[in-house]
């Protein structure tokens, strides 16, 4: 049985199509990466999962139940855009109303200890309102936990957190999932952080999905390249340029190569015309360049 | 952790009852509710004491020099319900005249808690839509019929309430301004059913209400447009339909026409909360 099983998912808006013939796997204990550019029907399609919005076609099961069904999102914890907080109640009275429509017993408890885990306790008699964007995000993220969900739906949970905040979230994601049986379908624009945390991918475009694919295929897939520097750099880049086709330089200033040479040939022959390599490694490329590799129609 | 895969069913009772704990819970956090309540309190005592301090005086027009004398109220009941009288019945070209002294009468007293609670049910409503609560109530929320059953109830007990505070401050008023306390034709029993009659017709507004600001979603002012134009339309029968010489026969009538309206109307809110996007 899998957390998330969409198939042949549809959403209009009028004429524009919003996502067309969508389908996402996620299985149970999954850290599902859900990716794609602005407008390209992430949110809308974590909408639909959570029933916020009616789908125009397709069917979506969440642990083999109809999306539909009160008694599997009653176990789906969502943050979707903002958190959904009162501005002129305090934190803890809105997550104390969250637990209460959850029917948590115990709720001041429960809503305590959630709060630690976030690292927001002592903010809980701050009123909403005069919260800072990350501390929002952490209240967000804290009222998506509340009830112990087995699926969790998560639309940029990482913006606006600070360095903790991140290691906080991927501490309390990898936390949540480690029974394998709950779930977390998170979408972001942070690549790099996500992909720190998430064991499956699903990118997606015009609400259609490119690729889905586990952690271990996209690094199967992402190519690995030759990092280098040089005691002449822009020489060095002329004379790689010419005898090699995909050569650029990066922003950390190291020139890469990306053609399925050795670092001991590439060093060679720059030496032999003149050039001394003061630096050379190889690396893989990250989700982030994969992805823009893959949007560029590339490989 | 042992529980991830267990999905528990609740039945409506259980549902209901939750969400109106958070319902009630939110409503008695909420200023507007407080404020609604307060001015259902003052207004009929400042009306009550400044229309009888102005009651005898006299006023001159300047142009045809007709001299107005200012009619007070006689009794405290005068706030809380209109008498329909067998003279504007009897007299055809008074009839008019009386009429219009009637719909003053009507719009000028307890009844404008039906259009004050319209502000409560409104604001209640799409600040849910507005804050994005909506998201995480209706994520684990997969019924709509639950929301909408909770809000009529809450919308229900604060117009209630406002019926109840206005009565009391009329009372008060009419303490404060020597008013006379006497029935003359009418007894207790009338004055206990109008006041029942107008708590259950409140059911019927509330309904309506209930439907525009969910059709409206986060669009306050449009609820509250929608919602003071739609209960326009009843509002000038509610002095019609619960007079202070009230029977059980208009408790009933509106006790089945407010029940009737709200599971109606209910449903239809329902079908709308369903069939379009809640954020």
């Amino acid at each position: 049985m899998n957390a998330v099983e969409i198939r042949n998912l549809s959403k209009s808006f009028g004429k524009k199509q919003a996502v067309n013939g969508l389908d996402m796997t996620v299985p149970m204990g999954a850290i599902y990466g859900f990716i794609g550019e602005n407008g390209s029907g992430k949110s809308t399609t974590e909408k639909m999962i959570c029933g916020l919005i009616p789908c125009s076609g397709g069917s979506i099961k969440l642990y083999g139940k109809d999306h539909t069904d009160p008694s599997v999102r009653a176990r789906v914890g969502v943050l979707i855009e903002s958190p959904g907080c009162f501005p002129s109640l305090t934190v803890f009275d809105n997550m104390m109303l969250q637990a209460e429509n959850l029917g948590i017993k115990n709720a001041e408890k429960e809503v305590i200890k959630i709060l630690k885990t976030v690292r927001m306790e002592g903010a809980a008699g701050n009123k909403y309102k005069n919260c800072s964007l990350g501390m929002k995000q952490r209240v967000g993220i804290a009222m998506a936990l509340l009830g112990n969900p087995t699926l969790l739906v998560l639309d940029e949970p990482l913006n606006g957190l600070d360095a903790d905040g991140m290691r906080i979230m991927r501490e309390v994601f990898t936390d949540i999932v480690k029974d394998g049986k709950r779930s977390i379908v998170v979408s972001s624009h942070l690549l790099g952080e996500l992909q720190k945390v998430a064991t499956h991918y699903e990118i997606i475009r015009h609400g259609k999905m490119i690729r889905e694919m586990t952690a271990s295929e996209l690094d199967g897939d992402c190519r690995t390249y030759i990092a280098l520097k040089a005691d002449d750099m822009g020489k060095a880049k002329y004379i790689l340029g010419g005898k090699l086709s995909r050569v650029s330089e990066d922003e950390a200033g190291y020139i890469r190569v990306y053609d399925p040479v050795t670092p001991e040939e590439t060093a060679a022959y720059l030496y032999k015309n003149g050039v001394t390599v003061t630096e050379i490694m190889t690396d893989k490329i990250g989700l982030e360049e994969y992805y823009i590799d893959l949007m560029k129609g590339g490989k | 952790m042992n529980d991830a895969l267990k999905f528990p069913k609740h039945s409506f009772g259980q549902r209901v009852k939750t969400m109106m704990k958070v319902d009630v819970r939110r409503m008695l956090k909420s200023k507007v509710f407080y404020i609604l309540l307060a001015v259902a309190l003052i207004i009929p005592i400042v009306m009550t004491v400044m229309m009888t301090m102005m009651a005898g005086k006299e006023s001159t027009d300047p142009q045809t020099g007709e001299v107005t004398v200012m009619e007070g109220p006689e009794s405290v009941w005068e706030s809380i319900g209109t008498l329909p009288t067998d003279e504007a019945a009897e007299k055809p070209t008074d009839g008019e005249a009386q009429m219009g002294d009637m719909d003053v009468m009507a719009m000028c007293n307890i009844n404008m808690a039906f259009m004050g609670v319209c502000v409560f049910v409104c604001l209640f409503i799409s600040d849910d839509f507005r804050s994005g609560y909506a998201k995480n109530l209706f994520t684990v929320r997969a019924k709509k019929g639950d929301y909408v059953v909770s809000k009529t109830v809450c919308g229900f007990i604060c117009g209630s309430l406002m019926l109840i505070f206005y009565f009391i401050g009329a009372l008060l008023g009419g303490a404060i301004s020597g008013l006379s306390f006497g029935l003359g034709t009418l007894n207790i029993g009338n004055i206990i059913m109008c006041m029942l009659s107008k708590i259950f017709l409140m059911l019927v507004f509330v309904s309506i209400f209930t439907l525009i600001s969910v059709s409206a979603k986060q669009k306050a002012w449009l609820s509250i447009c929608g919602s003071l134009g739609g209960g326009m339309l009843l509002f000038t029968m509610v002095g019609m339909i619960t007079p202070l010489n009230s029977t059980v026969i208009n408790v009933i009538l509106t006790l089945v026409g407010g029940l009737l309206f709200a599971v109606g109307l209910g449903v239809i809110s329902k079908t709308v909360l369903k069939k379009s996007s809640l954020v």
